[in-house]
């Protein structure tokens, strides 16, 4: 598991452990200890390696029968991490790849507003419009792709939504905090693609475990996803001090970010480098109204996650204990 | 040194090495120069290498340097690598035949850039380091106030870089992967301490006069205040000497904002900008006499700021960085390179800059 110490890492080591696995758990060399409630744990080989540099990666690797790669950096980080690690998996004759991809990866302009974005959704074209997460991810698939079709490999790739957990349950799909009381919320309607922290890891686990997933990409969300509107007012709810909710329409914004482009074309030719919340392209992929479903996963893995929204955000807010 | 086979309106052949973030710079300048053609990307990454191709177009993409040279035949090499590799792969390159343009520092010591020098001179290859700062908008005004004597004759030269590298989030401060700038002689320091250099020099009394060295005498005071044991040094104060003219350098890789300043001050007036947040205020005679030239210079000054401010501003938009004197250095090198003349950054700037280093990194920890 490399990035075990991350967000989702540590949560992914966490259910393998549940699951009865041995865990190589791979975590840079500077990772406090202490974070890691399963460092000492006897299934569990703590590996200090930073991926950037192969030095010992192979030999880590040999034995290991599937490697869950989540580790994420800078946009040219995670590219030279990945090659890396593709490598050492060709010389430790390693052969089942999972890797942890994103939903940033998508083309949101290519689907149609309040249309289903799913595993056969379009991929993104021009990342550079994008930001260096989206390109990051596209090249890190297209990297382990590569591998997979070049060696013959196993890869299953997985796309989790936006993934809530830890002591915030906030996503930028909502909208912006500009103080902690004040909100702003672009747009109301538009579902959110949430997957709780625990609910993503069981479901990584799973696919690391089904032969059915070799070979194939799922798109990680949970039941029951919210709209804007109904998950900002619940989260406003459970937050202390409450804090102001300020709807800025999702029409709104989309025409400002065109008025920005038309401007920019006419006063800077076009050479200006906008704000993200500015760009179109970058606007639609956080919040343009879309449905989306963990169908793929359910009919053909037998998925089902875990924790509702509200028991996720329970364990979240504490409100359970 | 002049090369007929460049006289002409030819593009030149070039090649990159090393994709690392400074490389998006030299790479929008070769594709959109003509006097450029890019031939090859080179970076141990793959990926990186082919990404960055396919991004400026070069025609192929490649992994060993060495069988790049072999292969796409440049003209021009621009290495790119961490600073510890450079004197390597600059001395494969001129081996090669190549003009080399290589980002600070050339070399770790003095006697190594000396060596690469004594190579490229008997190859009839150019050499040229990037002193980029040196060719900022505001830093080009400063020296045509100073040859125009608009500051008198100058007495002194403050240089002020303030790098809060040291912060949890920047590269140099991560113990996971040491940053190869580390294993420089005046460790992190080291990297940035040639701008630091150059810029200094620029306005220190003519190196034609004297010993032409460039300087009389030089002391240095390095610390690592932050403690630690991956940053040999985090600050750095120098006094640099040249006749009755001192030049102030200081680096602080804690204190913040991030700022490159130069103060030039001379027997007539003086001027100050930031590189970081470009401003340029000059205190000098106006047409007020003795009584209103204060007065003039605030209110200009504050004008200034204000028409700075807006510019900056649109300026980000453009994407208009600290970075903005590179394209003017390396057009200015390629029409050199083109016509057969005399490269912007010459041997005499890099030598005196390179001495200056070797002086200032052999008081480190003295």
């Amino acid at each position: 598991m490399t990035g075990a110490s991350g967000f989702i890492g540590r949560h992914v080591v966490a259910e393998a452990l549940r699951r009865g696995h041995f865990v190589s758990a791979m975590v840079r060399p500077a990772t406090p200890i202490r974070e890691l409630p399963w460092a000492d744990q006897e299934r569990v080989t703590l590996v200090r390696l930073d991926l950037r540099s192969e030095r010992h990666l192979t030999e880590v690797l040999l034995g290991i029968e599937t490697v869950v790669h989540l580790a994420v950096a800078g946009w040219r980080e995670t590219v030279v991490t990945t090659e890396n690690l593709l490598r050492a998996m060709d010389a430790a004759k390693c052969t089942s790849l999972v890797l942890v991809s994103s939903f940033a990866v998508y083309d949101y302009d290519r689907v149609p507003p309040f249309g289903l974005l799913d595993e056969t959704s379009p991929l993104e074209r021009r990342p550079e419009r994008r930001d260096a997460y989206c390109h990051a991810k596209l090249v890190q698939e297209e990297l382990a792709r590569e591998w997979g079709t070049e060696r013959g490999r196993c890869l299953c790739v997985l796309r989790p939504g936006s993934v809530i957990g830890g002591n915030d349950a906030w996503t930028p799909r909502v909208g912006i905090q500009m103080t902690s009381k004040w909100w702003i919320r672009i747009g109301a309607w538009a579902r959110l693609p949430l997957s709780y922290v625990e609910n993503c890891a069981e479901a990584i686990v799973h696919c690391a475990e089904h032969r059915m997933a070799r070979g194939e990409t799922f798109n990680i969300v949970d039941d029951d996803l919210p709209t804007q509107r109904r998950y900002s007012r619940r989260l406003q709810k459970l937050t202390r001090p409450q804090p102001h909710i300020l709807p800025l329409p999702w029409p709104l914004l989309l025409l400002t970010a065109w008025l920005a482009v038309l401007a920019n074309r006419a006063l800077l030719r076009g050479r200006g480098r906008l704000p993200q919340l500015l760009r179109p392209p970058s606007l639609s992929a956080r919040c343009k109204p879309l449905r989306y479903t963990n169908r793929k996963l359910r009919e053909k893995l037998d998925w089902r996650p875990r924790f509702t929204l509200e028991e996720a955000l329970g364990r979240i807010y504490r409100t359970d204990e | 040194m002049r090369d007929s086979k460049f006289s002409g309106a030819k593009a030149l052949r070039v090649a990159v090495i090393g994709t690392g973030e400074i490389s998006d710079e030299h790479l929008r300048f070769l594709a959109a120069s003509p006097r450029a053609r890019l031939e090859a990307v080179c970076d141990l990454s793959p990926a990186l290498a082919r990404l960055s191709a396919r991004q400026y177009g070069a025609a192929r993409a490649a992994t060993d340097y060495r069988a790049m040279l072999e292969e796409a035949r440049p003209d021009v090499v621009h290495v790119l690598t961490p600073p510890h590799s450079h004197a390597t792969v600059v001395r494969h390159c001129l081996e090669a035949g190549c003009h080399v343009i290589v980002e600070k520092p050339i070399a770790p010591t003095h006697a190594e850039f000396q060596d690469l020098w004594t190579l490229a001179r008997g190859k009839e290859r150019w050499l040229i380091e990037d002193h980029n700062y040196r060719f900022n908008k505001p830093v080009q005004r400063m020296e045509q106030w100073v040859r125009t004597g608009r500051l008198g004759e100058i007495q002194e030269v403050d240089v002020r870089m303030a790098l809060p590298i040291r912060e949890a989030s920047s590269r140099y401060a991560d113990e996971n992967l040491p940053h190869p700038s580390h294993r420089m002689p005046g460790g992190v320091v080291h990297e940035f301490i040639t701008h630091l250099c150059y810029l200094a020099l620029r306005f220190l009394p003519d190196r034609s006069i004297g010993d032409g060295v460039g300087f009389d005498r030089a002391h240095a005071l390095w610390g690592n205040t932050a403690g630690g044991g991956l940053f040999k040094y985090d600050e750095l104060d120098a006094l640099v000497i040249r006749g009755g003219v001192h030049a102030r350098l200081r680096l602080s890789c804690q204190t913040r904002p991030a700022v490159l300043q130069i103060v030039i001050r001379g027997t007539q007036g003086e001027a100050a900008t930031d590189l970081y947040q470009p401003y340029l205020v000059l205190n000098a005679p106006r047409f007020g006499g003795g009584q209103l030239t204060p007065l003039i210079n605030q209110w200009l000054s504050g004008w200034h700021l204000v028409f700075r401010s807006l510019r900056n501003f649109f300026d980000k938009l453009q994407r208009i960085s600290p970075y903005e004197g590179l394209a003017t250095f390396l057009d200015l090198t390629y029409a050199s390179l083109a016509t057969g003349g005399t490269p912007p950054v010459t041997f005499d700037d890099m030598d005196t800059t390179s001495r200056l280093i070797d002086l200032l990194v052999a008081q480190a920890g003295s």
